[in-house]
């Protein structure tokens, strides 16, 4: 009986929380990117120019196209925008949320997770880049584009993983946003983003796979460009680096939620 | 319905790092080791509010009244002692009411709903109830940043009732909120304390404390200077923020120069 007591209390508050996710989710998704129809257009702009500009520095400044250059720099701009936009609303997260988090008590650590499932939402609306790309050159999806879903997993984890750092940066070293963000967008260039990995010399791709964003381009690359299935180190790297990080983080992010309505009223 | 906060020794602190900003203890190890300095927001309060009782806050700004209130809310924790509170907590605790400015008063009355502990789906059914209750009109739709500091006050509350409390926490609020509204607050203050609830309001307006209350704290330093009855507590606050003027032709500071 009190077992069943135990169990029901337990289903309560995981539904509470589901309920609090979801809703923190939605006020998060209308807070930054408004309302009305607009908004799907503004998300699939983005990647849109972000491509465009990177493909004409490597076709005509660079001169290094390779296979399909377009669809190729798709599959590194389109899962970094996620990365980016998670980095960039986590920073924000609490401070945005300043007037719930000064008048009520609720778990703090649902809102980086509520702003990873905003910018998830908006990096769905920019998958249509993907298939744009394949069907401008002409690539066909093979049986590989089943490993999809799980490579868009390791992106979204990956997300999670750094959106409770930034969250916790953003509070403890406010002046130091755009620092955060310009060293993020600089861990794009330090993977292939521009050029897949096999156009870079031998000797740099060891240290490039150090980065976890190199696994997730690639394996974008393989499922979607080369029609394989992905490395097993393309999507074992990040995932393990995703969670050893949120291990380290997670226990120090609950333990500083109690310190948020102090550090946000200062 | 049986609602009670008993507080033990309660002490909130602050820290601060050499700039004297508001730093975590994470940080202040880190970065303020050395240089940074802290101070007590509340300290060594000890207080029972039991079923049926209103008790207001009185004292100078800074005193500690909000620091409590949010303790009592559970906004902050306590750094030192203990906090037991029993019972369903609605909350208006700062001057924007909880609310949220870029959404419309739909939006925030869904967010705040699921926050004051209704389902996703209960708080969109309650809606046009907050909607009805808040007064707002065509306002309702709107985002809470065009609104004035009254209808967002009216918003918050009216969303917060919807969540039946037990224990209601009014932080100058409603001092925000017209004559119309203010008689709504306290009539449901009153129908909250009938029915075995507390209410805990912060506010310098003491006419309007004292409709509410029959018992008075006043803070100072973070401190529980004196608890009792309301009257005698604001008598004997004003007696020192307000010293009665000295008498005409009296030369300051005559007496013991001789």
């Amino acid at each position: 009986m009190l077992e069943a007591d135990e169990a029901a209390r337990a289903t309560r508050h995981q539904a509470r929380r589901i309920d609090l996710l979801v809703a923190l989710s939605i006020s998060d998704l209308r807070a930054r990117y408004g309302r009305g129809s607009w908004t799907s257009l503004k998300w699939l702009l983005d990647p849109f120019f972000a491509t465009g500009v990177y493909l004409i520095l490597v076709t005509f400044v660079i001169d290094r196209p390779g296979e399909a250059p377009g669809l190729s720099i798709a599959c590194a701009t389109v899962p970094f925008q996620l990365v980016i936009a998670s980095v960039v609303n986590g920073l924000g997260s609490v401070q945005l949320r300043h007037s719930i988090v000064l008048n009520t008590r609720f778990d703090r650590t649902l809102i980086p997770l509520a702003g990873v499932i905003t910018e998830t939402i908006a990096f769905g609306s920019a998958l249509l880049l993907l298939a744009v790309m394949m069907a401008v050159y002409g690539v066909a999806p093979t049986i590989a584009i089943l490993w999809l879903p799980v490579v868009i997993g390791v992106t979204v984890l990956f997300s999670v993983s750094i959106a409770y750092p930034a969250s916790l940066i953003g509070l403890w070293y406010a002046d130091l946003r755009t620092f955060v963000i310009s060293a993020f967008r600089t861990l794009f260039f330090v993977a292939p983003g521009l050029v897949a990995l096999a156009q870079v010399p031998e000797g740099a791709r060891q240290w490039l796979k150090l980065n976890p964003l190199t696994g997730i381009f690639e394996s974008y690359r393989s499922v979607l460009l080369y029609g394989e299935s992905p490395a097993p180190w393309q999507l074992l790297y990040p995932s393990l680096f995703s969670l050893v990080l949120l291990a380290l983080v997670i226990p120090l992010y609950r333990r500083e939620q109690r310190q948020f309505a102090k550090l946000v009223e200062g | 319905m049986s609602a009670r906060i008993v507080a033990e020794g309660v002490g909130i602190e602050f820290l601060f790092d050499r700039q004297r900003r508001l730093v975590s203890p994470t940080l202040a190890r880190v970065r303020a080791r050395r240089t940074g300095s802290s101070s007590w927001g509340l300290r060594g309060i000890d207080l029972e509010i039991g079923p049926g009782e209103a008790v207001a806050l009185v004292g100078r700004s800074g005193g500690g009244k909000t620091t409590l209130l949010r303790t009592i809310a559970g906004v902050f924790v306590p750094d030192a002692g203990t906090i037991r509170v029993e019972g369903r907590i609605g909350s208006l605790l700062s001057v924007g009411a909880g609310v949220m400015s870029a959404l419309t008063g739909r939006e925030n009355a869904e967010l705040l709903g699921v926050l004051a502990g209704l389902s996703l789906r209960d708080a969109r059914r309650a809606t046009p109830s907050v909607e009805a209750a808040s007064g707002l009109g065509d306002s309702f739709e709107r985002p809470v940043s065009s609104y004035s500091q009254g209808m967002r006050a009216r918003l918050g509350f009216a969303t917060a009732d919807e969540a039946n409390p037990t224990i209601l926490l009014l932080d100058e609020v409603h001092e925000a909120l017209d004559h119309e509204y203010r008689a709504l607050v306290q009539e449901r203050a009153r129908a909250i304390l009938g029915a075995g609830g507390i209410v805990v309001a912060a506010g310098h307006d003491h006419p309007l404390l004292e409709q509410l209350s029959s018992r008075a704290l006043w803070l100072d330093q973070g401190r529980i200077v004196s608890d009792g009855p309301f009257a005698a507590v604001r008598a004997a606050y004003l007696a020192e923020a307000h010293p009665p003027e000295p008498a005409e032709g009296a030369q300051p500071g005559a007496a013991g120069t001789g």
